[in-house]
């Protein structure tokens, strides 16, 4: 394990500088209610516009529709992308995974026919891993897929599906063998699955502030032809943890509350709460400032061919919790009994970190897996 | 892509097996008891590595900063008990900065400059009384350096220790951090470059703690996931149990974060000014230092808090440190009035941009 300094070059500066002035031209402060992170608002106009500029999927191909850019290039977007509170929802897990994992993995025929939609910012994607008796112990998925002519039949239920009542499709880790003793992780195959067919049935599970991100996804005699299986047969659990690396330790991980510090200071200027706070102010930029340097190395090491799973685990635990601490020293230091229908856009935020923010440090794998994955990664490094 | 700019990887190998050679743990456990470690010393003096970044006009070794913060992290990693930061890069360049040739031997540093002495000025020399506290090493020093303000300007001035009255004083790591007591002691004394004035000296010895924490953390990480992969209990390795790997998962941060710090920090003044960057390693190093102990000395259980394991080298240093060039509420302060000042919408500009962002 090694965090190596990196710094942004003249070319990738250029590039946050141009993202700045998107954001500034698009949604310019005051405009719009700031989304909390990577939870936020699917707006398929803004992915559009977005995907005009080149900037989703922009890792991917250029013969696929991407722009051939580096992991780099995307952190900066994307870490532009959440510290403006910018509503990124629509194409997030198709930029963030999915794109990723067909290009690896899927068909020529599934590229042609999704990368470039993807890049154009037109699809949006859930992911099916978690099911109601299979959470951390993912490997236990029971959901089947039975062979049949042309394709697999499909029976069972995926839980915790966010987006599923409004994206187009659905990537599912299905077991097309049976469990084996001692090998839980074979068996297991990804598909693609288009979120309309039929015998797929979504039903909503209301997030505890009564917003609608979950679903519960039934699949009853669902068809899903031969041509949506992704990858091999039976590699599916390698896949799956292939696409796990790409959704840690990017700066969604920990900037979450970051819109909601910045319109603190915003609206304390000049008041008693601007010297309350001066003192947070300064210790979170120095944790931001730190946290970044090392989530932006471990971009770098992708870039360099490396599949940096135990930094990103790293990374992932300590910034999910760090975006918690962030809220704990602000309820902690801020003498108010902030409501979520305040005319103050800095209370209304807060209110929503406090309620939804205990969610940050589960979703993607709770941080007691992210430890074990990380602590097996410590063992004989060289003292 | 960019890298950091040369560390020499020379450095690192020739001083990490240079400490892992000779500071043991019974000599560590020996400078203790006498206040000095002068085969460790010796040794590490043999090598140059004292005054590297420090010009060879006035006695230095040549090179870059940045590699003599290379040094420092491996003196940190390897609890090495000797005045190295004192030497080189806070003393030898309070002196090379003012036009003065380094001594040959140990340069030791009043840690507060001459906030609290008196200093009265007779033509090109200086004399100073009065207390000067916690001063490292300065019982074995050959010269005490004294940053002084007087009149407006800043010199630096440098005191035979003969001339003073040293009361031997440690700090929790049992480092010598003297009691000495200037009496009309006479100084030589040279004016400081532009530059440099008693904040540039409080950031610079910021850095060099900075830099000190960063391996401590590291070493200490690295000793608590060995110690938990060997120790057996309900039949199988401590670090197999969740509620171990958590302490292991937090130290190994605290160690990757401080270290990120200190090394972008040590960048960043290697080339310019740096003080957002610096007064923020050295918070992030006080900070990962009070999480890291506690979990490292969890997840050691007893054996952590014997003499003969050597986990306290490294945790009673940093408790140590954690308090010298600067606290948590000094830095956060610090940092509070740049991050404010910046305004919400130069807020994360601040963060991306550091330094640069600052006029």
């Amino acid at each position: 394990m090694r965090f190596t300094p990196t710094e942004l070059t003249q070319n990738e500066l250029a590039l946050q500088q141009e993202v700045r002035d998107f954001l500034h031209e698009e949604l310019p402060p005051g405009s719009h209610d700031p989304c909390l992170g990577m939870a936020a608002r699917k707006d398929k106009d803004f992915s559009l516009k977005m995907a005009d500029r080149g900037w989703v999927g922009m890792a991917l191909p250029k013969e696929w529709g991407g722009s051939d850019r580096t992991a780099v290039d995307r952190f900066i977007v994307v870490e532009e992308m959440l510290r403006w509170g910018a509503p990124v929802g629509h194409h997030w897990v198709a930029d963030r995974q999915t794109g990723n994992v067909i290009l690896k993995f899927g068909t020529q025929e599934q590229r042609e026919r999704f990368l470039p939609a993807i890049c154009r910012g037109e699809l949006g994607f859930s992911i099916g891993m978690s099911e109601p008796d299979s959470g951390s112990d993912l490997a236990s998925v029971s959901t089947k897929a039975e062979a049949t002519t042309g394709g697999w039949i499909i029976n069972g239920t995926k839980i915790w599906t966010s987006g599923a009542h409004e994206n187009d499709w659905f990537v599912c880790l299905l077991r097309t063998s049976p469990m084996e003793d001692g090998n839980k992780h074979a068996g297991l195959s990804q598909f693609l699955i288009d979120l309309k067919s039929p015998g797929l049935e979504i039903s909503p599970i209301p997030f505890l502030d009564g917003s609608h991100h979950f679903n519960e996804v039934t699949f009853n005699e669902v068809f899903v032809p031969e041509t949506n299986v992704v990858g091999d047969l039976g590699m599916g659990w390698h896949q799956n943890t292939t696409e796990m690396a790409y959704e840690r330790g990017g700066p969604d991980r920990w900037l979450s509350p970051f819109s909601t510090v910045e319109q603190l200071l915003r609206e304390a200027r000049g008041t008693q709460l601007e010297i309350t706070t001066a003192d947070l102010f300064g210790e979170l930029t120095a944790r931001w400032w730190g946290i970044r340097n090392l989530s932006l190395s471990v971009a770098r090491l992708i870039d360099t061919g490396e599949a940096p799973s135990v930094e990103s685990s790293l990374v992932k635990e300590m910034g999910t919790r760090f975006e918690q601490e962030v809220v704990e020293k602000l309820v902690h230091l801020i003498d108010l009994e902030y409501s979520p229908d305040s005319e103050s856009l800095f209370e209304r935020l807060l209110a929503q970190c406090v309620v939804t923010f205990p969610g940050n440090t589960i979703r993607g794998g709770t941080i007691e897996i992210l430890r074990s994955v990380a602590s097996k990664g410590l063992k004989g490094l060289p003292a | 892509m960019t890298e950091v700019p040369g560390v020499d990887p020379l450095i690192t190998e020739t001083a990490d097996r240079l400490f892992s050679q000779i500071c043991d743990h019974e000599s560590i456990q020996n400078a203790e008891a006498t206040g000095e470690a002068s085969e460790i010393w010796n040794a590490f003096a043999e090598t140059g590595f004292p005054w590297i970044s420090v010009s060879e006009e006035f006695g230095g070794s040549g090179g870059a900063l940045l590699d003599a913060l290379e040094v420092l992290r491996l003196v940190g990693y390897h609890a090495a008990p000797i005045p190295a930061a004192e030497t080189g890069v806070l003393g030898g360049w309070l002196l090379a900065n003012s036009g003065q040739q380094l001594p040959e031997g140990i340069v030791t540093v009043l840690p507060s400059g001459s906030e609290d002495l008196l200093v009265a000025r007779t033509g090109d020399r200086l004399t100073v009384s009065g207390r000067g506290l916690r001063i490292p090493w300065a019982r074995i020093a050959q010269v005490i350096v004294v940053p002084v303000e007087l009149d407006n300007q800043t010199f630096v001035a440098s005191v035979d220790p003969n001339d003073c009255k040293i009361t031997p004083m440690t700090n929790m790591a049992g480092e010598p951090r003297d009691t000495v007591d200037f009496n009309e002691a006479e100084a030589v004394a040279a004016p400081a470059a532009p530059d440099l004035n008693l904040e540039a000296f409080r950031f610079r010895g910021a850095l060099s703690r900075a830099a000190l924490m960063a391996g401590a953390i590291e070493k200490m990480s690295q000793l608590t996931v060995s110690y938990t992969n060997d120790r057996v209990q309900f039949g199988r390795p401590v670090a197999k149990f969740q509620a171990v790997q958590q302490h292991l998962v937090w130290g190994a941060q605290d160690a990757a974060l401080a270290r990120m710090a200190a090394e972008s920090a040590g960048r960043e003044a290697n080339r310019g000014p740096a003080s957002f960057e610096i007064a923020s390693a050295k918070l992030i190093a006080n900070q990962a230092a009070a999480r890291a102990t506690k979990a490292c000395h969890q997840a050691h259980g007893a054996m952590g808090m014997t003499q003969e394991y050597p986990l306290h080298h490294l945790s009673r240093r940093l408790w140590s440190w954690r308090k010298e060039y600067g606290g948590d509420s000094e830095w956060s302060a610090w940092l509070g009035r740049i991050a404010t000042s910046q305004g919400a919408d130069g807020l994360y500009p601040l963060i991306t941009g550091g330094s640069s962002a600052l006029n």
